[in-house]
């Protein structure tokens, strides 16, 4: 596994945290009675507060991934060599985090899904409040499309990552 | 009528001739990734135009010699 799908997978596994703590959070919430479909501004700030959360949480995570991840292939180093310089180690560690243009394709054609996503959750939102449902309601259906939005585009880059990307052209 | 265009390589055959060079000393060669490598030589990815020189110019041949293209067309499935 590479490092790129291994990065895309502790970011799926975040992604799906983050989700579950807000779901376990608001339902907690509403079945004691201190929240309500009609308050939305409890709603707000709910959202508001996991979306930081989500930001720290993400950038503490991939930090923690990183320094276990190069700590790996500085083990993976020395058993295979017996013994090497700090020097090489760096170097075997850049390698494996190489960022090249099939990387940055695959990133562009996984966010196009992602924006797709979260696009038609903001309709689906947008109707829900024409057909009268309450606006926290709405408001979730845009939270959780970008939430879904951003899964998806985790998991439609590992699929480009095991089946390949191609540019085919048909003229 | 629809053609499509289908990128080939001799990636494989190159790496066994430059003294069985590896993907990854090709990578770095290249400056890309192994991962990206091993794609462009099992077909499911076409690299863009200046990888495909970093790489034909990493074996040291021409672009034409590394790489190589098929036109297929929908009707009869066969190579032009």
């Amino acid at each position: 596994m590479s490092y790129q799908e291994k990065k895309t997978i502790v970011s799926i596994l975040t992604g799906i945290l983050l989700l579950a703590a807000y779901c376990i959070y608001t339902f907690s919430r509403i079945q004691s009675s201190m929240a309500s479909l009609e308050d939305v501004k409890f709603w707000a700030t709910a959202m508001l507060m996991f979306i930081g959360i989500g930001i720290v949480a993400s950038i503490i995570i991939q930090i923690v991934f990183h320094i276990l991840l190069s700590i790996a292939i500085a083990i993976k180093k020395q058993v295979q060599n017996g013994k090497c310089d700090d020097t090489e180690i760096e170097r075997a560690i850049e390698l494996e985090m190489v960022e090249d243009e099939m990387v940055k394709l695959i990133e562009l054609k996984s966010m196009r899904i992602s924006f797709a996503v979260a696009g038609a959750g903001f309709v689906a939102a947008l109707i829900s409040l024409v057909m009268g449902c309450p606006p926290a309601l709405m408001l979730n259906i845009v939270f959780g499309s970008f939430c879904i939005g951003s899964l998806i585009e985790g998991i439609t880059q590992l699929y480009f990552y095991k089946k390949g990307v191609k540019n085919g052209k048909e003229v | 009528m629809a053609r499509k265009f289908r990128i080939t390589n001799n990636i494989r055959k190159l790496r066994f001739f430059a003294n069985e060079m590896t993907q990854q000393e090709l990578a770095e060669k290249a400056g890309v990734s192994r991962q990206t490598i091993i794609a462009i030589e099992a077909g499911k990815y076409s690299p863009s135009l200046e990888l495909a020189f970093r790489i034909a110019d990493a074996f040291g041949v021409k672009i034409s010699e590394a790489f190589d293209y098929e036109i297929k067309t929908e009707e009869a499935g066969k190579k032009e």
